[in-house]
């Protein structure tokens, strides 16, 4: 996925949305290069079951740095239908590859409206130049 | 000049982990659902252990000298502390003040008021900082020591080589807490830990300290300090909070990776 593609939520989740077989809309969630470089040292991360509903701004999982937990939030609200799992035991390649084999989970939408809240690629940039 | 942020200052007498833990959390709440800036200053009333958020409970007996001690889980990061000769204190900012932008930011400015502290007192200290040839292996950290102050990050506040400061977030999306410990004395339950006392010329008591780093805060983090107690409500919500999470087994020995007790 090309970061310029995707969606961004102020917590620095980005979002990709797709339309699967069944013409579901299923949005992939990861966390932006930004982030993880603010983080760093990742050491521990927890992520959800499948299955689990989310309201768009719930947290679904959290992350450990070297001194910090942070909370993961959800940019959207719907099902949760597949967590790369793997990524836990290698988070080095998240860091790596964040916006493709370092994504965190997918989720069918219940509601498309939340993806209004989110920033494109230009605003992000725009809130990470002010936040560096 | 930059614009003075206002801040709610509480400057708290002892209590038990829970209460302490669930006071900062219901602070760290009030700031993720739209609240300013708190710093809070405060002890525990007796030698009490807190661990690591992902901290496993089993690890305890890596450090038979705390082996008495009450233990508290703490929602932020970081190894285990004793809180016994030492100051704690609590921030919390919301994640839209610059503040708590940056993995170091608020570390290190709080960090560095510390430092201009105890220059005062005639104390060098320091921040530590990584050699730029070394990276740190997170597999490392995992298996680093179990005592926050006996671990090393870039940042933590060091006098002659030995660790007297450090500090842990827990970041919301609306809100960072930022836990400190500042030693001021060896403990009973630590005696390999030096505090501020082993290096200073005379005693320095809890409120020497407070009032001494107190106005550094407020310069060096551009705060304007408002002195302030808790509402009611906020006191009714922490010994909700108290008792139903932070004095269960649930919440203090099965969290921590894998769950494990």
């Amino acid at each position: 996925m090309k970061p310029e593609d995707l969606l961004y939520a102020k917590t620095h989740e980005w979002v990709c949305v797709e339309t699967d077989s069944a013409g579901a809309k299923v949005a992939t969630i990861g966390i932006s290069a930004f982030a993880l470089e603010a983080l760093t040292d990742l050491v521990f991360m927890e992520l959800p079951e499948v299955g689990r509903e989310l309201n768009a701004e719930e947290p679904f999982g959290e992350v450990e740095s070297v001194k910090a937990v942070s909370d993961l939030i959800s940019p959207v609200s719907g099902e949760i239908v597949e967590v790369n799992s793997d990524i836990a035991d290698d988070l080095e390649k998240m860091t790596e590859d964040p916006y493709g084999a370092g994504w965190l989970i997918k989720v069918k939408l219940s509601d498309e409206s939340v993806l209004a809240n989110l920033m494109d690629h230009a605003a992000y940039q725009k809130q990470c130049a002010e936040e560096a | 000049m930059s614009r003075l942020t206002p801040c709610r200052l509480l400057i708290d007498p002892p209590a038990s982990g829970d209460w302490n833990m669930a006071v900062d959390e219901v602070l760290l709440h009030g700031a993720n659902q739209g609240g300013g800036c708190t710093w809070r200053f405060y002890q525990w009333s007796q030698p009490t252990l807190s661990v690591g958020y992902f901290q496993n409970m089993q690890d305890r007996v890596q450090h038979p000298g705390s082996r008495d001690c009450p233990v508290v889980r703490r929602v932020s990061g970081g190894g285990a502390i004793i809180h016994d000769r030492e100051l704690t204190y609590s921030l919390v900012v919301p994640t839209d003040h610059a503040l708590s932008f940056g993995r170091r930011r608020l570390y290190d400015v709080v960090h560095e008021s510390l430092i201009e502290t105890l220059g005062g007192f005639g104390i060098e200290a320091s921040l530590f900082e990584q050699p730029d040839d070394e990276t740190t292996n997170p597999s490392a950290v995992c298996g680093c020591p179990y005592l926050c102050f006996q671990r090393r990050s870039p940042g933590d506040v060091l006098v002659e080589g030995h660790k007297v400061a450090g500090s842990a977030q827990r970041r919301l999306g609306g809100a960072v807490l930022q836990h400190g410990s500042v030693l001021l004395d060896r403990s009973a339950a630590a005696t390999e830990l030096p505090g501020l006392n082993q290096f200073a010329g005379s005693e320095i008591s809890v409120k020497l300290l407070i009032d001494a780093w107190r106005e550094r805060i407020e310069r060096g983090l551009d705060f304007i300090f408002t002195p302030d107690e808790f509402k009611a409500d906020e006191l009714a919500e922490a010994e909700r909070v108290a008792a139903k999470k932070y004095g269960s087994d649930s919440w203090t020995k099965c969290r921590g990776r894998s769950g494990s007790v």
